[in-house]
């Protein structure tokens, strides 16, 4: 038996022993990323549903290159903030046409030219409902797609809106033809393209390591010119303490989401090889308040159903110091349900400040008065007590859900905290069964996603609000293509006065990335998109 | 032994198929389905989610479901994961070779370490070593194994450098790097997970092991064995040991899931690539096919453990068999 032991210790001895980095010549091109989506189908088109993912975008954007991409200013209106790509150039024949001129140094990784076919091959697919149900929603306002010969793109709208560069470039980048039109749809997912995919962007897929990782290999011939670290390893670890171990052990060079918890700033900080990078987030959490009977929703809710009591439940809270207990100085409080990615968040108001005095007023105003003496405000008989809706794998929420319920406490108002696994929660959350959902979204850079959650007929509202007012204006700012901006500073006003939600925080997402890189962009749209253009100090 | 051998495998297959419908039926009775999670940022319009329903096979009903799910397990397809879009039955292969590699690095270590420390406990009973020993277990068996897979992380990867902190390979090991660079770099991946799931495990088969040697050092024949002049090392080993094997070969039964299951949060900690967080991950996205993949890999385990315990106790007891 001792000798057993003795033949075990030495075999994990021989293990420590092997050289640690018997690394690949060229190493020093290489970067390791470490992040918690794991990419499944990274193939455009593919998708959709579960496929819909972080991860599966983020990888496409390595392989596949768009008609034209986000410029540092997210203006999804008009078409100034836009950047070429496949694209060189773009004009508007009418204020419902659209043509682009692809670049003709534009090829896929094979080595064939990019051209018109691919681009009218690309939105067949993606507007065909039966194969990808979630592009053709969001591609529902282009009629047509036709080409001019090989290098120019005739895009068709139904009317004239201030967003149709946005849709004709940012949910759907071109697939090559040449390889895939003579699959049927269904058979793509099934087919070699998915692990062996043949894309037109600065990167190509080498191998992916199922559970652990994905390496990526420059396209050398990429026609923006070849990216200058070589390599690409993405790895994955669900796991925050994993991530960041990876990277304060020096096995990774990157990483995203450093925070939270918020401490993992200090040790980031601590190692002199790191930087902090913070990036404007597509994240945005808030209190949604339900305005229907949870038990009868044809009956407005007993207590929420008063703008009254929502505004004095905002007022109630300091959410500033919130913010600041949860994500530091990496988050601030949104005015209105905007993230920090929309460009319609420049020019509008500060958030309102705490007020308990005023909140006070207002829940007189509304008839709630603590007659009992309990601590808790009533009226006729029934106190002020509302159940707060949070799934339990949300670190931010359960924390920042104590705070509001003690600061609601103090105003007289009693917070059921109801805790439950992701699952039952969102089942829950669409059903309309809340008082109060903690709920979090993560926003496209479009304001014309807003729609959704806060117009009478949006699909994610599920607070049941309804104000005819915010409708009208924001099919205005949607439709404008005059002034934009103002139009939309008008929707969230109205939203601010109707208080549908207290919008609690707006996060900064925090990246940590090696000093050794240089010219370090990470975009809040996508965010190693534009890792082509790194380069390593020597 | 034929009538009996065969009773046996007859009960553990009715184990196994009620253990099939009861889990079949619990995951689709529990709240939540696999698309609702998908509409938390984005409404799914009626057209999706009909497409996607049908996609899964989540507009059969149940029953349709359940059959259809039956049809493919007798065939060995268990369907295609809705959270990864391939077939679970190669998801489960992929992920496999890591979970054996760790789990059984875990029961070598529990079942080499943790008996010897056991045995070596009892021939010293009452002396220093076992005390110490003693201690030493009842620590590890109260250690949560996440918190003591951060501190190793912490400790041995971030502050010493020695080992990798997560994960199985390194993605930068040259592709031309040979087997035993190749074989080492696993091991040093495989150290700091599989220590700190058999700090318990070590723990349990040690006390175990230590009772029962006990018990056995006291009976007659192993007086007659001394009586006789063998040596120390051969009445302990041959002797004593081998009788005190039965209550351990039953804890190795308990043990068997572990091959498959791992621990959550260990491999969530280490990056482990296992079936442990790939269940985890199901259990959350309720992506049936997959739960039900890993689940019914556990079933079976479970099932075999129990029977390969009775079998090997039929085979060292003929007492159990005449029973």
């Amino acid at each position: 038996m001792s000798r057993t032991i003795g033949y075990l210790s030495a075999a994990m001895l021989a293990g420590i022993a092997v050289p640690a980095n018997a690394q690949s010549a060229g190493a020093e091109n290489s970067i390791v990323i470490v992040t918690g989506q794991q990419p499944t189908t990274p193939i455009p088109t593919l998708m959709e549903g579960a496929a819909a993912s972080l991860g599966n975008m983020e990888l496409a954007d390595q392989l596949f290159l768009r008609l034209a991409g986000l410029g540092p200013t997210m203006l999804t209106a008009g078409d100034r903030g836009f950047v070429p790509l496949l694209a060189r150039s773009w004009t508007r024949r009418d204020s419902v046409t659209l043509v682009f001129d692809l670049d003709p140094r534009a090829r896929w990784q094979d080595g064939v030219p990019v051209t018109s076919r691919d681009v009218l091959f690309s939105f067949q697919r993606a507007q065909n409902p039966a194969v990808a149900p979630r592009l053709a929603a969001l591609l529902q306002h282009i009629t047509g797609v036709t080409a001019e010969g090989d290098r120019r793109v005739v895009f068709r709208f139904s009317h004239p809106y201030s967003e149709q560069l946005y849709d004709a470039t940012f949910h759907v980048a071109p697939l090559p033809a040449h390889l895939l039109d003579t699959l049927p749809p269904d058979a793509v997912a099934r087919s070699s393209f998915v692990t062996q995919p043949v894309g037109s962007g600065p990167y190509r897929l080498v191998r992916i390591v199922p559970g652990q990782f994905v390496e990526l290999a420059a396209n050398e011939k990429f026609f923006l010119g070849p990216p200058k670290i070589t390599r690409v390893i993405i790895r994955f670890a669900t796991d925050p303490d994993a991530r960041l171990n990876l990277v304060l052990s020096g096995q990774a060079d990157a990483m995203d989401n450093v925070i939270p918890p918020l401490d993992n700033v200090r040790r980031v900080s601590a190692d002199s090889s790191l930087r902090l990078i913070p990036v404007p987030s597509p994240a945005l959490g808030f209190l949604l308040f339900n305005q229907r009977d949870p038990a009868d929703t044809s009956r407005p809710h007993p207590i929420l159903s008063d703008a009254r009591v929502r505004r004095a439940i905002t007022l109630a809270l300091d959410r500033s110091s919130m913010v600041r207990v949860v994500f530091g100085n990496y988050g601030e409080v949104p005015y209105g349900p905007v993230s920090p990615v929309l460009w319609i968040r420049h020019g509008a108001p500060k958030p309102a400040q705490q007020n308990v005095a005023e909140s006070r007023r207002l829940l007189a105003a509304a008839g709630w008065r603590d007659t009992d003496g309990d601590g808790t405000l009533d009226r006729g008989g029934q106190p002020l007590a509302l159940r707060l809706s949070l799934p339990s794998t949300s670190a931010v929420r359960r924390q920042l859900a104590l705070l509001v319920q003690e600061q609601l406490r103090q105003v007289g108002m009693r917070v059921e905290l109801s805790q439950m696994e992701f699952p039952l929660w969102i089942e829950r959350r669409t059903a309309g069964n809340f008082d109060i959902d903690f709920g979090s979204t993560s926003q496209d850079p479009s304001p014309s996603g807003l729609s959704q959650g806060w117009t009478c007929n949006g699909g994610t509202n599920v607070g049941h609000y309804c104000s005819p007012r915010v409708d009208s204006l924001m099919e205005r700012a949607v439709l404008t293509r005059e002034n934009p901006a103002e139009a939309w500073r008008q929707v969230l006003q109205q939203i601010e006065a109707d208080a549908p939600a207290t919008f609690l925080y707006a996060p900064t997402y925090v990246y940590a990335v090696k000093r050794r890189f240089r010219d370090v962009t990470i975009s809040p749209a996508s965010s190693w998109q534009r890792l082509w253009e790194w380069s390593v100090n020597r | 032994m034929r009538a009996w051998l065969l009773r046996r495998v007859m009960q553990a297959v009715t184990a196994f198929a009620v253990a099939v419908v009861l889990l079949f039926f619990l995951m689709r009775a529990a709240p939540g389905d696999p698309l609702s999670r998908l509409s938390e940022n984005r409404p799914l319009a009626p057209a999706e989610v009909a497409t996607l329903k049908a996609r899964y096979g989540l507009d059969q009903p149940v029953g349709a479901q359940f059959r259809s799910f039956l049809r493919g397990l007798v065939h060995g397809d268990l369907g295609v994961s809705i959270e990864y879009g391939r077939p679970v039955t190669r998801l489960l292969a992929e992920r496999l070779p890591a979970t054996l590699l760790l789990g059984g690095s875990v029961l070598l270590l529990n079942f080499t370490v943790g008996l010897w420390l056991g045995v070596r406990q009892a021939v010293r009973h009452g002396q220093r070593e076992d005390r110490w020993l003693t201690t030493l277990s009842l620590a590890g068996y109260a250690m949560p194994s996440f918190w003591l897979g951060l501190v190793l992380a912490w400790l041995v990867a971030i502050e010493w450098r020695l080992l990798p902190p997560a994960g199985m390979e390194d993605p930068l090991l040259s592709s031309g790097a040979g087997l035993a660079a190749r074989t080492g770099d696993v091991l040093r991946h495989l150290i700091l997970p599989s220590l700190t799931l058999s700090a318990v495990s070590i723990a349990a088969t040690m006390r175990y092991q230590r009772a029962a040697m006990l018990d056995v050092l006291r009976m007659p024949f192993i007086t007659t064995a001394r009586a006789k002049g063998l040596s120390d090392r051969a009445v302990t080993w041959h002797h004593a040991w081998r009788n005190a094997l039965f209550p351990v070969i039953t804890l190795f039964g308990l043990w068997l899931p572990i091959l498959v299951t791992g621990s959550v949060f260990v491999e969530a900690v280490f990056a482990w690539p296992g079936l442990g967080s790939l269940a985890a991950a199901a259990v959350g996205g309720r992506d049936y096919p997959l739960l039900m993949g890993a689940s019914v890999l556990v079933a079976a385990l479970v099932v075999t453990g129990g029977l390969l315990t009775d079998l090997a106790y039929a085979l060292l007891d003929p007492r159990v068999r005449l029973a």
